[in-house]
This record gives C-alpha cells, structure tokens and sequence, in this order.
C-alpha cells in the first residue's frame, strides 16, 4: 500500500466516522476514532516533514558530514592549534622541518608547503566557506523573498517593474560580476565581508522568480480567499496565509544554493579574489597548493577539493531529499 | 427604507478583460433583515457567488468593476466604504462559507488557530482565549472531542468536519450576516442534510442573517424567508418562499421548479431539465437573456430586455409577460402536460 493510499483511506475512515456523528447530541466516539486520533496527536508539519527526511538514507548521510563540518568548524578554536599546531602559521623556524611531510600519526593528512597541517587548515577553511555559502545565500533569500513577495502578491504594475529588474540580473555573467567587483577593491580590502557581499548580491534573482511564482500559485487557493473573508490585512494574509505554503520550494533552493555558493567561494578565492592569507578558506588552499600538484604532493590540491566536492554534493542531496520532505501532497 | 440590515440596490458588477465586458452582476437588489434567511438561486455562472463576493469587496479589482448600485449595510456603503472599515466588517460582521471546504482552511495551520484568526483580529482576543473560544465553537458545530480536535491539522478532518469547522469559524464573531456560497455542493448527500440541519438550529440561536446562495432549489426550501432567483447576472424574480414556490412567475423559475426530480414509487418519469445551456456572460443574448431557451418566447423577447417589475406585493419578476392571466394559463398547463 502506498503512502498515497493509506492518506485516501483514512480519509474514508473520517468520512464514515463524520456521517454518523451526526448534530450537536453527539454519539460517543468509537475506539476506532479514539485510535485514529492518538494515532496523529502528536503531528505538526515540521513533525511530518521531519519523519520523511530522516526515511530519505543519502540526506541522512549528509546531514551527518555537514553536521561534523560545521561542529568542527565551530569548536576549532577549542582544540585544533592545540593538537595540530596553528593552521595559519607562517613561521620560518618550523617551515623546514615540518614541510610536505606525509599522512603521520601527528598530521593525518600530512602538512603543506609551510609546514602547517592540513586538516587543521581544512577545518579552519571550512569556516570561511560556510559562512560565505550561508551569508550569502541569506542575503540573497532575503532580498529574493521580499521582491519576490511583492510581485507575487501585488501583481500588476509592481510586479513587472520588479520582473524585469530581475530579468536584467539575471542577464548578468554571475561569476564574472563577482570578479569584476572584487578586481575593483583594492587588495587589503579584500576578505570574506566583500565576497558574501557580492555574491549574495548577485544570487537574488533566482529566489525572487522561484518566491513570486510560489506566491502566484499559492495566492489561488480558496483558503487566502477565506483569509481575506475573515478580516485578514494584507501583511497578515501574505505572511500567515501565503507564506508558510509557499517558502518550501526556497527552503530547498537556498539548501542548493549553499553548495553552489560554496563553489563560487572557492573558484574567487582560487583567483586570489576571495579570502586574503593568513585566512583560509578550501579555494584559497587549492590555488596555494597548485604549485605542488605535479609534484609528490597532490594532497595539498586534493583534500580540500575533496572537501568541497563532499560538502556541495551534501548540501544537494540535503536539498534534494527536503524537497521530497516538503513536499505537501507527499503528505503520509 | 434605511432600516434593513442589508440593502443591495441595482448592483452591477462587471468585469472588464481581453475578451470583452463580463457582466457577472447585472442589476441585482435585494434586501435582508435581522435574522432572515434569502436564498439566491441560479445555474453556474449565473452570478450568485459574485453578487456575495462584490458585497464583501472580494471580487479582483481590477479586472471586476461595482459599475452602479449600492449594497448597503446598517445603512453604511459596502462598496464606497475604505479598505481598512470593510476589513473590520469581513469576518466580524458579515461572515463568508465558502464552497469547498477541502481547500478553504489553510494546511500549514491547526484547526483550532484558524478557527481562533478572527477571533484574534477583530476582537482583540489572546490566542489562548481564542483557542478556548475555538473549542466552545467547535463543539457549537458538532465536533466530537473538541478539546483534541483543535490540535488537528485539516488534512485530518473530513469534508463534512471542514465545513464545520468553516462554519465554526464564520461563527466565531457572531455576525449579523452570514454569507453560504454553497456550502453543501462538495459534500455527500447525507453530509449535506446535517449540514444544513446545523445551519437552521445555529440561526435560531445566534439570530444571524443568512445569505444562502445556491443552485438547489430544495437546499432553500426549507430555509429560506426569501429568495432571489438569478439568470445570467440578473435577477429574474424575487419574493417570499411561497410565492416563488407556489406562484412561480418566470418561465426560468417554472423551468427550474420542473427539473426538480420526483419522487414516485409507483411511476418512472424522465427528468425534465431546461433545455440549452446558459449563456457566456460575455455575450448575452439581446432582450430577455433566457429567451433563447423559453419555450414561450416570443419576437418581444428577443427585441426588448425586460425590465424588473414588483407585480404582486413584494413578489416581482423580469418577464414581459409576468401578471398576463393568459400567460399564467400557459405556464400551469404545459407544466401539467409535462407532469
């Protein structure tokens, strides 16, 4: 039996049960009703969308690697310089003594050209990243939301101005702009504040399509009409009406997005555009160690493009398997 | 004549798209008292649901345009009335049910909140006061178990359990209007008897106006004080139950009165339904709109609209032949005939 079907048939189940249960003299209820009930007692939406994730083996599995990224990341100052020596160190006395050794016991993935080790640089890196994927994609979710509310709700003359402002961003080389940008400053003002700036910037577009046409579907359904029909202001109908049913489709894009985002970081910080050393985000730490690709030492290249592949395929597949989740007409 | 709860006087609401002008609403009047019920009658798209949805400011505008009259409540202009007064009315003093009760509550919210919403904007309620107001009204509605049921989300309640808790929350603020937009037409049969059962026995109680809009003739039957019959935006004819029941003056009425099936367990008779379809609201034929499918049409007809006319006390009618004691004849024989 189907998820699909077992819905249908409860659903006969109360159909039965109303029939019988007649006007204001109420038959007692039924211990199949009584059971039916404890049965969804505990339910709310998040409950439900939550039961289905955790069904979904492959967004499991990356909401566990994203959940050791971003506990690690979080705690590194608690424990990494202690362990595995300052992973921004440049200084010249331990270069030559710890430099492009291999996976020991003391540096499990071995050390870099300074003689810094990886996984301490790693998990440091994924500080930079993750906030650059999350800022940014916040910024752009919020922008995205707000535009895109309006012309969804509005329609009409709003609506077109605001679409084609969108239509012009969209029309922009995304990366390139980002570059274009960050080549301006000059390099001391470069960092992660300019490139969360930029891309998140940049990012709204797609969010503020996605949100307006989520907007526009939902805004049909007789239950806004209803809504209005109570007495509900605007603001009201938008945000406890139409919002809540129509925010899991950016719920899964912005999780998408982080991955990409994510990239972007990289692929700046690879140019030299992005985060400024000492700092250290995965880009930055492929573009130090391309010298030594050709090498002996492809790990100073290989882990951390390891790490951002691991993570953007994590936060798809999160994203993949909360649209499913979401998904109200999946409902069990 | 400033005394009626609700007067609606020679409303005319169009609709002005790339196709040309729908005239969903074309001239409808009406008038409610305190704890009346009207029943408005018509076929789909004969302009029942928009005539509701105009008085409340529902309708989109634009494209929809309040192109004349007046729907007037305790004396004040629905229609003129600013956007923030008409909002402290929707849900507080008129109150609206809606057809399908399957999509008109919002998934994402318990039962017990929604029911709670106008509760919360138009009194000032505390969301817990609300809530335990929302239980009382859920047991008012016949819901079992109304202490566990308002933590329900809609997807647990069936059709019939939706729409009563829609009417729960119609009720919440007590208002002196309550618009049904068929509210029993996506409800089973049985669903449908205690539905309306629940609504006679909450307006004895609450002494709330109703605004029945229907196209079941017997949903109103029992109902209804009054009733307004309406073809293609217009009114056709209006009066007390009795006369439309019993002195049909419109061969529409007459027609509708007919395809009411009958209940014979000796004879087999065929349905008699009204030939034809009803016409696109965006082109109306000329004259009367009905003449196209009047078996007693004649070249006046189709040349002249008639007009809306009282011909007997309160009881009025939109033919040109209404009142003609011929006329009459025609009408009860050919019905005879037909039964």
């Amino acid at each position: 039996m189907s998820e699909y079907d077992r819905q249908e048939s409860r659903n006969e189940d109360h159909g039965i049960e109303d029939s019988h249960s007649g006007l204001p003299a109420m038959p007692p209820m039924t211990d199949a009703e009584s059971h039916i009930h404890d049965d969804q007692e505990s339910r709310t939406l998040w409950g439900d969308a939550w039961r289905r994730l955790r069904k979904n083996r492959l967004s499991i599995i990356a909401l566990v690697w994203l959940t050791i990224v971003v506990v690690s990341a979080i705690s590194a100052d608690l424990w990494v310089p202690k362990t595995l020596g300052d992973p921004r160190a440049i200084d010249s006395s331990t270069v030559m003594a710890n430099q492009l050794k291999d996976s020991s016991f003391s540096h499990p993935l071995g050390t870099d050209d300074l003689g810094r080790d990886i996984l301490g640089r790693l998990i440091y890196g994924a500080r930079a990243s993750l906030t650059v994927g999350i800022a940014a994609v916040a910024i752009s979710v919020i922008i995205g939301l707000l535009l895109g509310a309006l012309s969804g709700f509005y329609g009409g003359a709003v609506d077109s101005l605001i679409m084609r402002i969108t239509d012009v961003f969209l029309a922009f080389p995304y990366i390139l702009f980002c570059v274009l940008i960050l080549a301006m400053l000059p390099s001391s003002a470069r960092g992660i504040g300019p490139v969360i700036v930029s891309i998140g910037l940049l990012g709204w577009p797609s969010f503020a399509r996605l949100f307006r046409s989520s907007v526009l579907s939902v805004k049909q359904n007789d239950y806004v009409d209803a809504g209005r029909a109570v007495g509900a202001s605007d603001s009201r109908l938008m945000f406890r009406h139409i919002m809540p049913n129509a925010i899991a489709p950016i719920i899964v894009y912005a999780t998408m997005s982080i991955g990409g985002t994510i990239l972007t970081e990289a692929a700046l910080s690879f140019l030299g555009l992005g985060v400024q050393p000492p700092e250290i985000s995965w880009g930055r730490m492929i573009n130090d160690g391309r010298n030594y690709l050709i090498g002996n030492h492809p790990g100073l290249v290989f882990w951390p493009g390891l790490a951002i592949i691991l993570t953007v395929l994590a936060f798809t597949l999160l994203g993949d398997g909360l649209r499913d989740a979401l998904d109200v007409k999946m409902k069990d | 004549m400033g005394d009626h709860l609700l007067e609606v006087t020679g409303l005319k609401m169009y609709f002005y798209t790339r196709d040309g002008v729908v005239k969903a609403v074309d001239g409808v009047s009406f008038v409610l008292d305190k704890g009346e019920t009207l029943g408005v009658v018509g076929e789909s798209g004969s302009g029942k649901s928009v005539t509701a949805l105009t008085m409340m400011r529902l309708t989109p505008m634009p494209p929809g345009k309040v192109e004349a009259g007046d729907a007037k409540f305790k004396g004040r202009s629905l229609i003129t009335m600013k956007e923030d007064e008409i909002r402290k009315i929707r849900g507080n003093e008129i109150a609206m049910i809606f057809q399908d009760p399957m999509t008109s509550l919002n998934p994402v919210y318990r039962i017990g909140r929604q029911i709670a919403e106008p509760l919360v904007i138009h009194k000032g309620m505390s969301k817990k006061d609300a809530l335990l107001r929302a239980v009382e009204l859920l047991r008012l509605v016949g819901i079992p178990n109304p202490e566990q049921r308002v933590k329900d989300y809609p997807h647990q309640f069936s059709g019939g359990m939706r729409q009563r808790a829609m009417i729960a929350m119609a009720l919440a603020c007590d208002p002196d209007v309550l618009i049904a937009d068929e509210p029993t037409t996506a409800l089973d049969v049985t669903i449908q008897a205690q539905i309306i059962e629940l609504m006679q026995e909450l307006q004895k109680r609450t002494g709330s106006a109703i605004i029945m809009i229907t196209h079941d003739l017997g949903v109103v039957a029992d109902m209804a004080d009054r009733i307004l019959v309406m073809y293609a935006g217009r009114p056709v004819e209006y009066g007390t139950t009795d006369e439309i029941f019993y002195k049909p003056m419109h061969p529409y009425t007459w027609g509708l009165m007919d395809s009411i099936p009958t209940h014979s367990l000796v004879e087999k008779s065929a349905l008699n339904p009204i030939k034809g379809q009803p016409p696109s609201l965006i082109d109306v034929p000329s004259g009367c709109a009905f003449h196209p499918r009047c078996p007693y049409a004649q070249q006046r007809c189709t040349d002249e609209i008639p007009e809306y006319r009282i011909v007997e006390g309160t009881h009025g009618t939109a033919c040109h032949f209404a009142g003609d004691p011929g006329f009459v004849r025609r009408l009860v024989e050919n019905a005879g005939v037909k039964a």
